[in-house]
């Protein structure tokens, strides 16, 4: 309390008392100067203390009047002007704090806002508006009561960690006022606010209290929505950079590809065009010229497969798809003819065969079976070490009523789990030490299923890495 | 909210009854003292002084005793120390009479109470019996007693002309003795301590201090004691509604009854020295 306006209250008292100790001197008036000075330094309280101050200096010569002159109107005057002090410095100073409060919530606000939009985990956000409500209000306790929808609610308070007051208070000489408001931004409630204070809740308080919800509960809102489109742009950023690296992945797998496509198609053409020079160039004895002939043939029928691939592969990836012809054949034949082939192609490798009895004949395209089986047998050769057993199975699935069954295992290098879902994507060609030599294109896989899918059949997988790989296609019979 | 009031009004409504027909019973009791004080004062003649002595002790001990019916919420346990209590002021009322020494039996009063209190302490904390939470309120509640009283001798001697003194040692400290052990005391433990204490809990600040003051204000007016002139009703008026205002916010910002009993004997100890 400062001294300003006691040491105002002194100096007029005396200079009543020395002039003519009246009390109905004109110059009691300017006991409203300090009583309105401390009420606009201090509040209410200030205004109070000087104007009761006032008030007290006064009533000596206000009695003795009473005394004098009875009920009269300068006795009145008198009293009205025993009072006035006080009444003004009450008025003013409930203003003037009432001001500051007003200034003190708008802050607060700010701070709230500005700490729920914080970078902050949301329960801390909340403790942080709990403690700068309290601060607000003035009061002992502040918890807030979030619904999260799901679970458990959100809860927070300040002081941190204040349980109820119920067991503690209930004895206490001081009662505890507690104050229940909904946080309603205007979608229906989404929580409490519960203020708590030792003594009385007055009513700006509790105006304040609610005004305080109200924006609480929009600044609340504003946090979950910038927080759930802050996780939806975090979201996008991710599927965007996911996409992105995929993007990359495919173009690298194009350029690698290509590469490949070049490499495949140079060693075909680099033998027919030497085989052609020497026959052409050079007097080679007929039966020399039949095996150059035969190579010319070879080569000339793996370049014919590439190019069948790769017009396959540009088919399905226009989205025309594969052209079908189908009719009844025999499926054991045409695999152990492919077993056959395989096996005198790769005398170091163990093919064995097993078909069921009897096999229901196939309806399907012949050559895109063929080629099913080719590819599946290129790649278990192609995967496996020397030495290594192939096994062909073909039956009908136990597990598929009315699909007959393809199987192809073998005991090579396996797919480690993580690019099993990739190796059915065309250009993929797994990076391995043992197989980074071995010709492909890196499109056997994707035409298999490319070919089964076609057929309204179906390609699976199983396998462990250094323990084999078994992949079984079910076509309809 | 209004689930909280009503299950609180249920609480209220039950407890309701006892304290009422408790507070019955003491009014009956205080009254009875009172009426046979007052028969004893105007037939016994020259030993009057005891009807006397028994009317103004029965009148603190009914203040004395509703103030722990109220503490205890009407429970049995108010009859043994309101009895107790009554009994030390009806004793420290007849000793005042035949001596001014003998008021000194005044000061057995609080002894008594604080006596009684111990096994209640818990319960009694509601109403302010406890140490102040800060020591400073004590002296607050004497500069606040001492400033009234002050205020009140100047204004009385100056503009009323009463003359300010002490008209006797003996007389002065047996006032003041009576003012500590009975009249300071019981405003302090009924009006404050249960009447304030209990208005609060229900109601805001203002109105549980208004009513609390102007019930302490209608017993110093009732008060045969007080000077019937206008002047002295309006004097007292002015300074006893202060007084129990100051107090009940003392009361209220402590959490104790001790400063406002520290202002109510600071405030009659300088009225004690009015030559009314």
């Amino acid at each position: 309390m400062s001294a300003g306006p006691l040491a105002l209250v002194a100096l007029i008292a005396a200079a009543i008392v020395a002039g003519a100790g009246e009390g109905g001197s004109s110059l009691r008036h300017l006991y409203l100067l300090p009583a309105l000075w401390a009420a606009l330094a201090h509040g209410a309280f200030g205004g109070a203390l000087v104007g009761l101050l006032a008030g007290f200096l006064q009533a000596p010569s206000i009695f003795s009047m009473i005394e004098r002159l009875g009920l009269s109107r300068p006795v009145v005057d008198g009293l009205v002007s025993l009072t006035i002090p006080l009444a003004m410095g009450l008025t003013v100073g409930r203003l003037v704090d009432q001001s500051r409060a007003r200034g003190a919530q708008l802050r607060a606000l700010l701070e709230i806002q500005r700490s729920l939009a914080g970078e902050t985990t949301f329960g801390a956000r909340l403790a942080q508006v709990a403690s700068l409500t309290r601060r607000a209000l003035g009061v002992d306790r502040v918890g807030l009561h979030l619904d999260a929808g799901d679970g458990a609610p959100l809860t927070a308070s300040a002081p941190d960690g204040s349980g109820a007051p119920d067991s503690e208070l209930s004895g206490s000489a001081t009662p505890c006022r507690r104050l229940t408001l909904p946080l309603d931004a205007g979608q229906g409630p989404m929580g409490t606010l519960v203020i708590e204070r030792s003594g009385d809740l007055g009513v700006s308080t509790r105006g304040a209290a609610q005004a305080l919800a109200l924006h609480v509960a929009l600044a609340i809102e504003n946090a979950r929505l910038t927080e759930s489109q802050r996780r939806s742009a975090q979201e996008l950023e991710d599927r965007v950079t996911r996409a992105t690296q995929r993007l990359r992945e495919i173009d690298q797998a194009k350029s690698e590809f290509l590469s490949v496509v070049s490499h495949e198609l140079r060693t075909p053409l680099t033998a027919l065009q030497g085989f052609s020079e020497l026959l052409l160039d050079r007097d080679v004895p007929p039966a020399r010229a039949r095996r150059y002939l035969r190579h010319v043939q070879t080569e000339s029928q793996r370049l014919g497969r590439i190019v069948a691939d790769l017009l396959d592969l540009s088919r399905i990836e226009s989205g025309r798809g594969l052209s079908l012809r189908r009719e009844p054949f025999d499926l054991r034949e045409l695999v152990e003819c492919n077993v056959e082939v395989f096996a005198c192609q790769h005398a170091l490798h163990r093919f064995d065969l097993s078909v069921a009895e009897p096999l229901p004949p196939l309806c399907a395209d012949r050559d895109a079976v063929d080629r099913i089986v080719k590819n599946l047998l290129s790649n278990a050769v192609k995967y496996s070490p020397r030495g290594g057993r192939v096994l062909v199975q073909a039956r009908p699935a136990a597990d598929r009523p009315g699909l007959v069954e393809l199987a192809v295992e073998d005991d090579g290098i396996g797919i480690p789990a993580e690019a099993l879902p990739r190796i059915f994507e065309p250009y993929v060609r797994l990076a391995h030490p043992e197989t980074a030599t071995a010709p492909g294109l890196g499109l056997g896989l994707s035409l298999v299923r490319a070919l089964a899918h076609a057929h309204g059949g179906l390609v699976e997988v199983e396998s462990l890495p250094g323990k084999g790989s078994r992949f079984r296609v079910l076509l309809p019979a | 909210m209004r689930i909280l009031t009503s299950l609180f009004g249920a609480e209220r409504g039950a407890r309701a009854p006892s304290v009422a027909r408790a507070l019955a019973i003491v009014a009956a009791l205080a009254a009875l003292g009172a009426g046979a004080g007052r028969a004893a004062e105007t037939g016994l003649g020259a030993a009057g002084g005891i009807g006397h002595a028994l009317a103004s002790a029965s009148v603190q001990a009914g203040f004395f005793a509703g103030g722990w019916v109220v503490a205890l919420d009407g429970r049995e346990g108010w009859r043994g120390p309101a009895a107790r209590g009554a009994s030390a002021l009806v004793v420290a009322a007849q000793a005042a009479r035949v001596s001014p020494a003998g008021a000194l039996a005044y000061l057995l009063v609080p002894l008594v109470l604080a006596r009684d209190a111990g096994p209640w302490r818990s319960r009694l904390e509601r109403m302010g019996w406890r140490p102040p939470d800060a020591s400073r309120a004590i002296l607050l509640g004497a500069a606040t007693g001492t400033f009234l009283g002050l205020h009140l001798m100047i204004a009385a001697s100056l503009t009323l002309g009463y003359a300010v003194g002490v008209p006797g040692a003996s007389r002065y400290l047996a006032a003041l003795a009576y003012d500590v052990g009975a009249n300071a005391l019981t405003a302090e433990w009924l009006f404050r301590g249960a009447l304030f204490s209990a208005l609060w809990r229900r109601w805001s600040f203002w109105p549980a201090a208004a009513v609390s003051t102007a019930c302490a204000l209608v017993r110093y007016l009732l008060d045969p004691a007080l000077p019937q002139a206008v002047e002295a009703m309006a004097g007292a008026t002015f300074y006893l509604s202060l007084l129990g205002l100051a107090c009940c916010a003392l009361r209220a910002w402590s959490g104790s009854l001790l400063p406002g009993y520290v202002a109510t004997v600071a405030f009659f100890a300088a009225y004690r020295m009015l030559l009314v």
